[in-house]
């Protein structure tokens, strides 16, 4: 199932946040393919969506940059500063306990697998 | 995994250019992401170019500066308010009308009782005539066609914060952007 662009969209920032917090640094590339696989092919971030977001996040000192040569090309490697931190763990929170809500609202029933 | 040459990423760079993104640091971004991409399929196919245009046609849906747009917006949109053409201009006229309902709603409360209710010419006079300023130019803009509004076209986003304090985005493609 292929989620719809307005869930998504309302979740990248906790994506991103708690995917650098998990990895210490990653490049562009790599955020899209981590969420490609531990999603089992069900989320694909778009480099549209992505980009846009990164830099955001660094404007607001969420995440710092770090570049690295590859060849004659610029590998720009992004990763959580100390607030960045403490903002990924408060948006997962926010994230899981809105999701509680949203169970409890629509009358989910949870998977038991 | 085969390497791009010099030539091919100054290629690309050049194209990303050519393309409308101008931020340096998205270019850098982007032209890494292709590159990557690029050389995974070179692997399967071999003419580059081929390869390069089925790659950057999946980065956006109309034109690439897409992206850029994108980015510039979200970056404007910190630590702003951000509302449409219709919600300032409701916000701009009860900053201008707001004064005058209120001066007549104190009278109501406090002389009201007095005098009988009837709201002498003096106090509502200013409130209409302010009321109908406002009102007359909500009109003409609403009855504007968007090439004859230069200021603030009719699907532009107007972002109130610090450093300007009001700031226009014309053409507001946020929605079309960001397709995840």
């Amino acid at each position: 199932m292929n989620y719809s662009t307005e869930l998504i969209k309302g979740t990248l920032k906790t994506i991103i946040l708690k995917l650098l917090a998990d990895n210490k640094k990653m490049y562009g590339y790599e955020i899209t393919q981590k969420v490609k696989e531990l999603t089992l092919d069900r989320i694909q971030i778009t480099e549209g969506a992505l980009y846009p977001t990164l830099h955001a996040l660094e404007a607001d000192k969420l995440v710092t940059t770090e570049t690295e040569y590859i060849g004659k090309r610029i590998r720009k490697y992004y990763s959580l500063s100390p607030t960045g931190k403490a903002q990924a763990r408060e948006k997962v929170k926010e994230l899981a306990s809105f999701m509680d809500t949203m169970i409890s609202l629509l009358d989910i029933k949870p998977k038991m697998t | 995994m085969q390497s791009l040459n010099e030539q091919q990423i100054d290629f690309i760079l050049g194209d990303i250019h050519a393309r409308g993104v101008r931020l340096e640091s998205l270019q850098y971004d982007l032209l890494d992401h292709v590159c990557v991409l690029i050389e995974q399929q070179l692997e399967k196919e071999e003419d580059f170019e081929q390869c390069y245009e089925a790659t950057i046609r999946a980065f956006y849906r109309q034109e690439l500066r897409e992206i850029e747009e994108e980015t510039i917006f979200l970056l404007a949109c910190r630590n702003r308010l951000t509302l449409s053409r219709n919600q300032f201009f409701v916000l701009l006229f009860t900053i201008f009308i707001g004064p005058f309902v209120s001066y007549d709603l104190v009278w109501l409360v406090t002389s009201g009782p007095t005098a009988g209710w009837n709201i002498p010419l003096h106090i509502w006079a200013p409130t209409v005539v302010y009321s109908l300023f406002p009102l007359l130019i909500l009109l003409v803009l609403l009855l504007t066609p968007e090439r004859l509004d230069p200021l603030i076209p009719v699907k532009s986003k107007v972002l109130l914060g610090i450093r300007p304090f009001i700031k226009i985005i014309p053409h507001f493609s946020k929605s079309q952007v960001a397709d995840v």
